[in-house]
């Protein structure tokens, strides 16, 4: 024998006065006139919640879907047969909710051994590429722009057979919010662009420093301002540790010098994006992009891991959120302090620097990416012909290596910039000097700009105009 | 309902009142379109694969409520921020929520590429014809004679016409689903809510991209009751807004995603890298040649071949121990402009690797052999095309000038585009830069892929060598 169907008992209306805003969306839709438009002004909320006299009621439920708050009109509750209705907590009345899901735990990065290989022979932005592969990154998006494409191209060939990701974005705007979704899920994510694209990826940059969202970002700087042209400029120097969006913003920004470095730096990169949960800047330049040296892969890879901030999208993740929205003043200035001592953090630990010949230097040369290079062959030229010099070369432009160049400071009487942009590696170098409360010496220069680099005899030239060789 | 938080506790810390009460107006659509998106993530239980994307807008604050993984974006760009997540994660259920300005206006570009790029992301559109966080400004859906903080005096044509996005965006082939329904009446909330639901659904069964367009009210910035707003929906928004499905295509599931890979002899090999050690043909560096480090220019036309040269070079130099290094130069206009590549070999390090003063030139072309010859210093040695050169400039005193028909031997190989090669065979014989068998290793282990140009290519190295140690030159 059939049971007989069970009776769908079809609760009628509730409404707590506090949680209603007498919008009346439900009055209408109710078709027995039970509700009605309040008069009284509730004193708790300053609002004028709607009446109901649910005589007439046949629990349609219309005027519950018609509600548009999540805690307004809901199915009556019974009362716990114990309590009396009023004695009840009513955030308790519809019951508990216990929350099922895990509390989120990070889950670190594996290093995994590499097999020893030959030396390759690389490309700049090929191995900048084969940097962040190594890193664990598997998704890359990216806007193709010279002189930075063989990074993407190489991305494009790679990551299908590494079932990775590579997306070509609508444009730069796109591809950084694809990382800040990608970096804001947990995993490593990175773009190749150049000049013009970078400066379109600026506020995506400030969003993912205020979300404290990690991710990549090789700029392999070109001629500018404008559309410029194609060829190594170093003009980004200022944007890239000063101008990062709106906002209070810093980000650790490298600069490579040779292929070896893409790679090693490109790694590297990774790495601090994550321990800060910030996005890192490489920087190079048209020349180094397209350069090709030797490369020598590193012993080990990262796979890598799910850090516990993450919105992954999964239960143990649930209750993660990443915003950068702080619409309370004090709560937003304590979010910047949070952010300062994280800057402040970065620029005691992770200030890098590459020496040569610094030690006993009569004359420093300063210098970054593809034009260090041509300061290292002049700098070798002038201690030929007697003079003592050295290149003191950035690896982190931000923070400024000041640390490792006090104590050459003493010896050094003449400070010599070398760089392709009108004094913005300069500009770095005399705020920090001065920050640190060094007197700032005499800075000369070598510069150029629109693609022109600064070669080696030039700086010899320049070095040797005002010394006086004593070999 | 679980998706909602018991507590707001993210809306002002979840005191008081707002602990339980939303942050939008009276009579605002965008609780109900909540409400139903609650429904559709619990009915179909997916609740802790959830990712809500909020956008800029009255919506921003949507994690204040939803008991999901958040991700608040900037705006317009939630598209992209949602294809971030959907690829981080293909398993997790990636939803974006936008208003009116962020993905009519601002957004347009991202939201137009995301639905063409067809991935599985489901897209709530709120539109209610003005602009609400900002003040009631007009909007891309403003309708026309519609006042607003920026059409005082209504909208007119010149000012653009109402946007149609369900339209526009059905009538792009990535999406799946595309439907717009309103909130006006019990009947259309009931439609609004299934397809939210079936929106979702279609991510949950990995089909593609859904979006459903949720005509909306706004009493704050319409200036009107709650109630007169639902009617001004209906009579002055559905004539321009049509409800509807507007496409609704079946299409197989996507496939499963591979997780990426994570193993490193497939990586290594994929980049090219190997164990196995070259062979070395030298017994020194060649400091015949004026040191630890030589400088060379091949110059020519796009096309010459001297990129792919000085690639060789290079990587002879650095199979032999070495470092090396090589920089293209090529303008914009480079296919079939000019071409030229500074190439350095070091002994330990290149110091600086442009050569504007180089050891060894190779010229493919008059303006090349112009341009470049006077600075190549004492001692040096130029190779140039005898084929297309005939005026050969002044040098600097004690520079070798070798002269080598590159063309015309290549053509008469049978193929033009090996003169690069010829150039090298007599680089090779003119400067003892290395010994042929390195270059040749070179050559073969740069056509490893193109075996059947092997043989080819080593005749004209051979040519190329020949030209420059036959008697009479």
């Amino acid at each position: 024998m059939a049971s007989p169907a069970p009776v769908r008992e079809r609760p009628k209306p509730f409404l707590l006065d506090e949680f209603c805003k007498g919008c009346g969306r439900c009055i209408e839709a109710c078709a027995k006139n039970c509700i009605e438009v309040g008069h009284e002004i509730n004193p708790l909320t300053g609002l004028v919640p709607v009446v109901l006299n649910l005589d007439h009621c046949n629990a349609c439920g219309l005027c519950m879907d018609a509600c548009p708050e999540p805690y307004g009109l809901r199915p009556e509750a019974k009362p716990k047969a114990s309590e009396d209705f009023e004695l009840q907590d009513p955030a308790k009345l519809f019951g508990e909710r216990a929350s099922q899901r895990p509390k989120p735990v990070a889950i670190p990065p594996e290093i995994v051994p590499l097999p020893k290989t030959e030396p390759l022979v690389l490309k700049g932005n090929y191995a900048a590429a084969v940097g962040a592969l190594l890193a664990g990154c598997r998704h890359v998006y990216g806007y193709p722009i010279t002189p930075s494409t063989e990074g993407a191209e190489l991305m494009a060939k790679l990551q299908p057979k590494l079932d990775g990701v590579f997306l070509q974005a609508v444009s730069e705007v796109a591809t950084v919010n694809m990382m800040y979704g990608c970096g804001g899920a947990g995993l490593p994510c990175m773009t190749f662009t150049s000049s013009p694209g970078f400066s379109l990826m600026l506020e995506g940059i400030s969003y993912m420093i205020g979300s404290e969202v990690p991710g990549v970002f090789v700029n392999v700087m070109r001629g500018g301002p404008g559309l410029g042209n194609i060829a190594p400029e170093q003009a980004d120097v200022k944007l890239a540790c000063r101008g990062l969006g709106h906002g209070n913003t810093h980000a650790i920004t490298l600069a490579a010098s040779t292929p070896q470095e893409m790679l090693d730096l490109a790694r590297l990169s990774f790495e601090l994006s994550f321990k800060y949960r910030n996005p890192v800047i490489l920087l190079a330049d048209g020349y180094l992009g397209q350069m090709t040296g030797k490369v020598v892969l590193p012993e080990t890879m990262v796979k890598p891991g799910l850090p516990e901030w993450a919105v992954f999208g999964d239960a143990a993740h649930r209750g993660n959120l990443i915003s950068s929205i702080y619409l309370d003043e004090k709560d937003l200035e304590n979010f910047n302090v949070h952010l300062n001592e994280k800057y402040a953090r970065m620029q005691a630990a992770e200030q890098r620097a590459d020496l040569f010949l610094c030690d006993d230097a009569e004359v420093l040369v300063v210098s970054i990416g593809t034009p260090a290079r041509m300061a290292k062959g002049a700098v070798e030229a002038l201690r030929l012909q007697g003079v003592k010099a050295g290149l003191f070369r950035p690896v982190s432009v931000w923070p400024f290596p000041i640390d490792a160049l006090k104590p050459l400071l003493p010896k050094a009487r003449r400070i010599v910039v070398v760089e392709a942009s009108a004094g913005q590696l300069e500009d770095e170098l005399r705020l920090a000097l001065s920050h640190a409360g060094l007197a700032v010496p005499k800075i000369e220069s070598v510069r150029h700009m629109g693609g022109v680099l600064p070669q080696t005899g030039e700086v010899v030239k320049a070095v040797l105009s005002r010394e006086e060789v004593t070999a | 309902m679980s998706v909602f938080y018991e507590n707001f506790e993210r809306h002002s810390g979840g005191l008081g009142l707002k602990a339980h009460a939303t942050h939008y107006c009276p009579g605002c659509g965008h609780g109900l379109v909540h409400k139903y998106l609650a429904e559709a993530i619990e009915e179909l239980g997916i609740q802790d694969r959830t990712v809500a994307i909020s956008p800029v807008g009255c919506s921003v604050f949507l994690y204040y409520y939803f008991d999901v993984g958040n991700s608040q974006a900037a705006h317009g760009r939630a598209p992209a921020v949602a294809i971030g997540h959907k690829l981080a994660n293909p398993d997790s259920i990636v939803v974006s929520y936008q208003g009116d300005g962020d993905l009519a206006s601002i957004g347009l570009a991202e939201i137009v590429s995301t639905a063409q790029l067809g991935i599985p992301i489901t897209v709530i559109f709120v539109n209610n014809a003005i602009y609400g966080m900002t003040g009631g400004q007009m909007a891309p859906t403003t309708l026309m004679g519609q006042k607003s903080a920026t059409s005082p005096y209504g909208r007119t044509a010149a000012m653009g016409l109402p946007m149609k996005m369900a339209e526009l965006i059905a009538g792009l082939d990535g999406p799946v689903y595309v439907e717009r329904v309103a909130l006006y009446d019990a009947k259309q909330r009931i439609k609004a809510q299934k397809a939210i639901t079936k929106a979702m659904k279609l991510q949950v069964e990995n089909r593609g991209f859904a979006f459903v367009e949720v005509l909306a009210e706004c009493p704050t910035h319409l200036g009107m009751t709650p109630e007169e707003t639902e009617h001004w929906v209906k009579e002055s928004m559905l004539p321009v807004f049509p409800l509807g499905v507007k496409k609704d295509v079946v299409v197989e599931p996507h496939g499963a995603v591979p997780a990426p890979s994570f193993d490193a002899e497939r990586l290594v090999g994929l980049v090219g890298a190997s164990a196995e050690k070259p062979p070395r043909f030298m017994k020194g560096f060649p400091e015949h040649l004026g040191g630890k480090d030589v400088a060379l220019k091949l110059a020519g036309s796009g096309g010459d071949g001297a990129q792919t040269a000085a690639m060789l070079i290079a990587r002879a130099a650095i199979s032999e121990g070495f470092d090396a290094t090589h920089i293209p130069s090529y303008g914009p206009e480079s296919r079939g402009g000019t071409s030229y590549a500074d190439v350095h070999v070091a002994e330990d390090e290149v110091l600086s690797p442009a050569s504007p003063h180089p050891r060894i030139l190779v010229a493919f072309n008059a303006p090349s052999l112009a341009k470049f010859a006077p600075d190549v210093v004492p001692g040096g040695t130029i190779v140039y095309d005898s084929s297309v050169i005939h005026d050969v400039p002044k040098v600097a005193e004690g520079v070798r000038l070798v002269g080598v028909p590159l063309t015309e031997i290549a053509v008469d190989l049978g193929k033009a585009m090996v003169k690069n090669v010829v150039a090298l065979g007599a680089l090779c014989a003119a400067t003892g830069l290395f010994p042929e068998e390195t270059f040749k290793t070179a050559l073969r282990q740069a056509l490893k892929d193109k075996c059947a140009l092997i043989p080819l290519n080593e005749e004209a190295f051979a040519w190329g060598v020949k030209s420059v140690t036959a008697p009479g030159n």
